[in-house]
């Protein structure tokens, strides 16, 4: 495959995606309560790299329970498009669901008939069910990824090696395409029907080398640290002390490959739709800009961080994390732009410029979260601010003996609110956790509920 | 130029790639003929010949490309509705629909889709609707291209010397054809 082949595969893979409405969570406990990120629920080191320095608390580390699996062992898409029930939906809905949970419930796979209406100057497709993958609006996709990192860590000090990917796309349908798809309004004459495409993806390695260390500590007066028969005596989270946790984590990116398009494209139809004469006309531009390892502009080079802090009051957590804070990378890009020639029918590519310097940007994540424990209950609230999206997350927890209940509620990457309730159980240092919680990951966005488990270490 | 309408070809045919469910195509003849075809006079015929044909239409439409090539045909079938104003004489009438491919040399050449018998008599209107299953149909509207022919012939011997003749006029020429994903 060509190098340009491999970035538009890149950027149409992020383009056909399903409209996720945020990734897919594995730890019950934190679904459980409503994915909200606190220092002490597992997940929270990637948030906020000052919770590296806080003492371990209440579980955390979690095992994910695969127990989707099972479920899609016994019903699962066919992937032969030979098969009679071959449906495109039902696949690109499991890529947005990998089948890791069980599905309690979800919305009626998109399938149906299609009509199509031809008269000489009439052109009208009625998409029936299909009309609900068409989406209403721009899709915007993308994130970073920060993917199996290894490091490890002396006191204060760690060292990370953390491969990430940065993709983001931006799809939109015309006004007149939209409502001819959606709507099955008829395609009419002298008409254009576009659709336009912005895409970026990147990928880095960082090297990092952090520090994250208890930066204030006073004890609570009524304190009891030291107390060796009380687990939460030295947790800052639970003994009432007032303290506050730095990190910072300079890195290093090393860019391996770069690439970006932005096109536009359509067909004009001709007075006739149906006619003798040319019945439309294409139009297409696109502008790609490229580099990668071992290839044109070879690799890049960059610098970012993720700071940290978390102050610990009166057993309240106030937390803010921001990730990738001012990661750039500088690459040496080739940039082409490819017209279509609907006279020639044909496309030209012209090399605009090689080796012109380009700074991309990997765009920061900041999570801002807080909580308050009381006895054996934990309420908290977290924002999490993206490139794209911003999430909230509500959500509580109580224990009553071994006996863990949950709940909470979070607004998803689509802006709808999602519902979340759980229970657990702890043996010892090992709990079992379950989560049901409602989601949008579906090509139609629609409301769908699933069953997480998990294994927590306590 | 062709190639460019399968824009329109492609997308219900990528996204006919949903379950076992069918692509309906709904192909309205009657627009693609001449207006002038639509309505028009025939005869005078004189009375007493056994077989006058009268080619009322003859027209090439362009369809929807690539459909064939990822659909099989299920079903087809044309809706017909034709109007005789018959002003004088008597016949025994058929209204013949032809349906081809585009490369086939003449489209009156074949076996007609639709062969409709019509009595005509004098002063008087018939109104013909009627349904047809055809299998050539469909192979020929699934095509990009394809041949519309529509003729009349009239046996005028019920007439004796009386000519026949009046206005002959189309009101419905739709054809439904039914496929599944081939892919």
């Amino acid at each position: 495959m060509s190098r340009m082949a491999w970035v538009v595969f890149i950027v149409f893979l992020a383009g056909t995606m399903p409209h996720s409405a945020g990734a897919q969570m594995l730890n019950a406990r934190r679904l459980g309560m409503g994915g909200v990120v606190t220092s002490d629920n597992g997940a929270a080191r990637s948030a906020n790299v000052a919770f590296r320095a806080v003492p371990k608390g209440r579980g955390y580390s979690s095992i994910p329970l695969p127990i989707g699996l099972i479920q899609y062992a016994g019903d699962h898409p066919t992937f032969d498009s030979n098969d009679p029930d071959f449906n495109i939906f039902e696949i690109l809905d499991l890529a947005a669901n990998p089948p890791l949970t069980l599905s309690l419930s979800k919305p009626s796979t998109v399938s149906s008939d299609i009509s199509v209406y031809i008269a000489r100057d009439s052109l009208l497709l009625d998409l029936e069910d299909v009309r609900r993958a068409v989406p209403k609006d721009p899709m915007e996709l993308g994130g970073v990824y920060h993917l199996m990192g290894v490091g490890f860590g002396i006191k204060s000090f760690f060292v990370a090696v953390d491969p990430l990917i940065h993709v983001r796309n931006t799809f939109d349908l015309d006004p007149n395409l939209r409502a001819a798809l959606r709507d099955a309004q008829p395609f009419t004459s002298d008409t254009r029907y576009g659709l336009s495409d912005a895409g970026v993806a990147q990928a880095a390695i960082a090297w990092q080398a952090g520090v994250a260390a208890r930066a204030l500590y006073v004890p609570a007066p009524d304190g009891n640290e030291g107390d060796e028969d009380d687990p939460s005596a030295d947790d800052p989270r639970r003994n009432g002390a007032t303290a506050l946790y730095l990190g910072a984590a300079p890195k290093y990116l090393l860019g391996l490959a770069y690439g970006s398009a932005g096109g536009a494209g359509g067909v004009t139809t001709g007075d006739t739709l149906f006619g003798s004469s040319d019945p439309v006309a294409f139009d297409m531009t696109a502008l790609t800009r490229h580099a990668e390892i071992g290839g044109d502009g070879g690799t890049g080079h960059g610098f970012g961080a993720d700071l940290g802090g978390v102050l610990y009051w009166n057993r309240f957590e106030f937390g803010i994390g921001v990730n990738d804070f001012g990661s750039e990378i500088e690459w040496s890009t080739t940039v082409r732009r490819h017209v279509y020639s609907d006279s020639l029918n044909e496309f030209s590519t012209t090399t605009v410029a090689t080796d012109e310097k380009f700074t991309s940007r990997i765009p920061a994540t900041t999570t801002i979260n807080v909580a308050r424990r009381m006895g054996p209950t934990t309420v908290a609230a977290d924002l999490v601010n993206g490139e794209l999206h911003r999430q909230v997350h509500l959500g509580a927890e109580t224990w009553v003996g071994m006996l863990a209940l949950r709940g909470g509620t979070y607004r998803d990457t689509g802006g709808r609110w999602q519902w979340t309730g759980g229970t657990g159980l702890r043996f010892g240092g090992i709990g079992l956790d379950l989560a049901v919680a409602t989601h949008s990951r579906n090509i139609e966005e629609k409301r769908a509920a699933e069953l997480s488990a998990s294994l927590t270490l306590y | 130029m062709r190639r460019a309408i399968a824009f329109f070809a492609l997308i219900p045919l990528v996204l006919a790639g949903c379950g076992d469910r069918s692509l309906i195509l709904t192909v309205d003849v009657l627009s693609f003929l001449d207006p002038a075809d639509v309505s028009g006079p025939y005869g005078p015929i004189p009375g007493g010949l056994p077989l006058t044909t009268v080619d009322l239409a003859s027209q090439e439409a362009n369809l929807l490309p690539g459909i064939q090539d990822v659909t099989e045909v299920s079903s087809a079938k044309l809706d017909v509705g034709v109007s005789f104003d018959n002003q004088t004489g008597s016949a025994d009438a058929h209204f013949q629909i032809f349906i081809t491919s585009a490369d086939s040399a003449d489209v009156f050449s074949g076996t007609p889709i639709a062969d409709i018998p019509v009595t005509l008599t004098p002063s008087n209107v018939t109104n013909v609707a009627t349904e047809i299953s055809s299998t050539e149909l469909a192979q020929a509207l699934v095509q990009d291209k394809a041949k519309i022919g529509v003729r009349a012939t009239f046996d005028t011997t019920p007439s004796g010397v009386t000519p026949v003749q009046g206005t002959e006029t189309i009101t419905l020429l739709r054809a439904t054809v039914i496929t599944k994903k081939k892919l």
